[in-house]
């Protein structure tokens, strides 16, 4: 029988905080979130065997690549560990987790750092919109393009309202679900901003068109941030919680998971869609790989999901395709409450990427931390009550990379 | 916890009027803005909105002139004064409140240096039982401490009802503070702004900023802040502590004579352009400092220093011990005059444990009112940063200042509970 693969906490940024304004490097960001992680998780720097880093463009960003030699700046007793960057776009924190579980579960390893770090507010948002178009096919999408990606985006919801019809009030209470679930979230770039479903309603000056459709309120957030977890094999958990004096069956650990790469260009996407009662094929691939690893039927045996909510359209189509609803029927969940935070399945209790803030690189990374939040019953304010299994859905490009994992704890 | 459901803001058109305003409509609270005329509490409307970046907001607010207290007052649930700091003006407008409000409903006064006590004392006993001081700070969007000073009348049940009300509803990071001058956060603050501006005066408006520049654990060099705060209110601010307080450091309220001048002169900081602050912007749009000695403004000098340089560095790599290891241990005069104004805010803070706060709430509430509402280190985490109580006493000690016994007394162990405070050491 295959060995469980563990998660032993973690730490993430305040992704509220301006990185470049506070006249600090992404090292700083890195040794933050080091040095947060090792704390909460209780654990020592010498006994880790190996780092994983989730960065999509710091290149560009910052001027800085090479990102997995640069977690060895934190403390010497690192030096001399294999490390490695792996880019995914806003996948690339689930990646780097991926790439992590799979050397602990080959047996290379017991105890590997995951990290995601993005550091994005270095650049005004016009230039920063465009890097992020190197995240889909950027010669043929988007040079040239002002904020190409929401406009990518819209071409999802012009499937979605070809298909199926879309109300865009269902997106306004996505987005404004998001914000009230990141008021609880002391880490939530937008806890303290004004928010409700009538302001996402509302157009003007405050709330303009990205795309043709979209809006600034269904757009996540540009944001500084990053988050590291511990991913180790079952050896090293039980020791650790002999250690600890904890209880194995307290651990998170990764119940399953699910990989899916897409066509790149939105165009392959939307062919491939009209062929498929699912908008987004792959994304489904995935989250239903997941479920057959974890061993679970589906949505039903799921207490909370943390999603990739870049805009309120993948969300939306997150809803259908976790089978909360039949294809084209995903605003019921929505029209139910059964999303929101006392619903039966809250979707992004921490806020998501629209609430929580979206650093590109770290947000998979971020995900999986809040997933063991919820079940090891750490979540604080944005604890959902009794949550026992936790499903995470990281997005990279126009759907294109898809990233799925399932935490639990509990036999 | 009680319902709200409707405000009335007085002296909505000025900026901390609207903007606290702002806070109650942000909570989906319907206000009204009370103005001396309708264009005026417009104003406001649009500056609550603007802060708020919603237009959303204005389906909450309606504005409404001083003729119309008496028709709409017995509706409100809670009234907020927010007029000039005017002993007399707010005595005017609280004997209409106290006449038109309805019996239960909360007062509450944004003053920030009248005695509360005073302020209700004509007023009817259920009038006093219900009022309370509310010191916001400027902008309360982004600087979210609340600091509560209640009158003796009120009672316990009301006084946990208003918290809980500013922490869940209003969002705010509430800090109870004594009846006494400046309160806990402007007590302190501006014991350091007018500290730094009094060495300014020897040693230069430019070199001080950069001296206890952001590295130090601000957003803002002292006197640019100064500039922000506006000298008048300065004024106003450290002569009322001045006159009203006696502690260890009383004569680091004094005003230099040099700010009288400038004052004088109408050079008030920002909100005179035309005759500029301790810095002005020129015809060629380039930043000049006062020369406090002439009055006359001069080009920025470059007052880099290598030891202020290696600390920020050190923050910008995010190696804080190794930027505080600096500051601690170098023998320049730079670090010299950083670790007097670090230690100095330190020293003070902790001896003010007690007078401007409950004492049962240890250095806690004044981390707060310093963080959330002036965006400074707060002086709990310069004791970790420093190494501790003791270390930080032994410091103290070296640099000639006073030793606060509520310090001296502190176990060895992390402080601060206010998280992620290297967010206040800035290397820009």
């Amino acid at each position: 029988m295959q060995k469980k693969v563990y998660i032993l906490g973690g730490f993430q940024t305040d992704f509220a905080r301006n990185w470049t304004r506070e006249g600090k490097s992404v090292q700083a960001m890195i040794n933050e979130v080091m040095e947060g992680a090792f704390s909460a998780a209780k654990i020592e720097p010498v006994e880790v065997q190996a780092a994983h880093v989730g960065n999509f463009a710091g290149e560009l960003f910052t001027m800085q690549a090479h990102f997995g030699a640069l977690v060895l700046n934190y403390d010497p007793v690192l030096h001399g560990i294999p490390t490695a960057r792996h880019e995914a776009a806003c996948a690339s924190g689930s990646i780097a987790a991926l790439a992590a579980r799979t050397e602990i579960e080959a047996g290379l390893r017991d105890l590997v750092l995951v990290l995601g770090v993005e550091l994005m507010k270095s650049v005004d948002s016009k230039i920063g919109g465009d890097y992020l178009g190197t995240a889909a096919w950027y010669e043929k999408e988007c040079r040239g393009i002002n904020f190409p990606f929401p406009k990518l985006f819209d071409r999802i919801y012009d499937l979605y309202n070809e298909l199926y019809g879309v109300d865009y009030e269902h997106l306004a209470q996505i987005s404004a679900i998001n914000y009230a679930n990141a008021k609880r979230n002391p880490k939530a770039q937008t806890r303290d901003w004004y928010m409700s479903k009538e302001h996402a309603c509302s157009t003007g000056e405050f709330n303009r068109a990205i795309g043709n459709t979209l809006r600034t309120t269904d757009c996540c957030q540009v944001t500084d941030g990053a988050a590291a977890v511990f991913l180790c094999s079952q050896d090293y958990a039980e020791s650790y919680c002999t250690k600890n004096g904890l209880n194995l069956n307290d651990i998170p650990y990764i119940q399953g998971w699910g990989h899916t790469t897409a066509p790149i260009l939105i165009d392959d996407k939307i062919e491939d869609a009209k062929k498929n009662q699912y908008a987004l094929p792959y994304t489904r691939r995935a989250i239903l790989d997941a479920y057959t690893r974890a061993g679970i039927s589906g949505i039903e045996e799921i207490s909370c999901i943390e999603t990739h909510d870049c805009f309120t359209i993948t969300e939306y189509a997150a809803i259908e395709h976790f089978g909360f609803a039949k294809p084209g029927e995903g605003w019921k969940a929505i029209e139910d409450g059964v999303i929101e935070f006392d619903g039966s399945c809250p979707i992004n209790p921490s806020g998501g990427l629209i609430g929580g803030g979206h650093p590109v690189g770290a947000t998979g990374t971020r995900q999986l931390l809040d997933a063991c939040l919820q079940v090891t019953g750490k979540a604080g304010n944005y604890q959902v009550p009794g949550a026992k299994r936790v499903a995470t859905l990281n997005i990279g490009g126009s759907a294109t990379t898809n990233v799925v994992h399932i935490i639990g704890a509990g036999s | 916890m009680f319902g709200v459901n409707k405000v009335a803001i007085l002296g909505a058109n000025g900026t901390m009027g609207s903007l606290s305003g702002g806070i109650f409509a942000q909570a989906d609270i319907p206000c009204i803005y009370f103005a001396r005329t309708l264009e005026k509490a417009k104003l406001g409307i649009e500056n609550a909105v603007n802060q708020a970046r919603s237009e959303v907001l204005r389906e909450f607010i309606v504005p409404r002139t001083y003729d119309d207290l008496e028709m709409d007052l017995p509706d409100c649930d809670w009234i907020h004064e927010a007029v000039s700091e005017n002993i007399d003006l707010k005595n005017e407008f609280f004997q209409k409140i106290d006449r038109f409000r309805k019996q239960g409903s909360i007062i509450s006064t944004i003053s920030s240096g009248l005695s509360i006590e005073e302020l209700a004392q004509n007023r009817s006993s259920d009038f006093k039982s219900h009022f309370l001081g509310m010191h916001f700070f400027n902008p309360p969007g982004k600087l979210i401490a609340n600091e509560l000073i209640y009158h003796p009348d009120n009672s316990e049940t009301f006084k946990k009802n208003i918290y809980e009300f500013c922490e869940k509803v209003l969002r705010r990071v509430n800090i109870n503070v004594r009846n006494i001058a400046g309160f806990a956060g402007n007590r302190i603050g501006f014991q350091l702004l007018n500290e730094v501006a009094v060495y300014a005066e020897r040693l230069g408006v430019d070199r001080m900023d950069y001296l206890i520049g952001p590295y130090t654990g601000r957003t803002l060099p002292p006197l640019a802040t100064l500039d922000l705060v506006g000298l008048d209110v300065h004024r106003a601010i450290v002569q009322n502590i001045y006159q009203k307080t006696t502690d260890e450091r009383h004569e680091t309220f004094r005003m230099p004579e040099y700010l009288q001048k400038m004052i004088d002169r109408s050079i008030l900081g920002l909100k005179t352009p035309s005759t500029g602050g301790f810095y002005f912007k020129d015809e060629n749009k380039e930043i000049c400092v006062l020369e406090p000695s002439t009055l006359k403004y001069r080009k920025i000098r470059d007052a880099k220093s290598d030891v202020i340089e290696r600390v920020k560095r050190h923050i910008h790599d995010g190696s804080y011990k190794k930027a505080v290891s600096v500051l601690k241990n170098d023998k320049s005069e730079e670090a010299s005059i950083a670790r007097h104004f670090i230690l100095g805010y330190v020293s003070f803070s902790f001896f003010r444990v007690g007078e401007v706060t409950p004492e049962e709430n240890g250095i806690h509430g004044i981390d707060r009112v310093m963080a959330y509402g002036f965006s400074w280190m707060p002086p709990s985490g310069w004791v970790d940063f420093l190494g501790g109580p003791r270390e930080t006493v032994r410091l103290i000690e070296e640099a000639d200042l006073p030793v606060p016994e509520a310090l001296r007394n502190l176990p060895e162990e992390q402080l601060c509970r206010i998280p992620d405070v290297t967010r206040f050491l800035i290397a820009a």
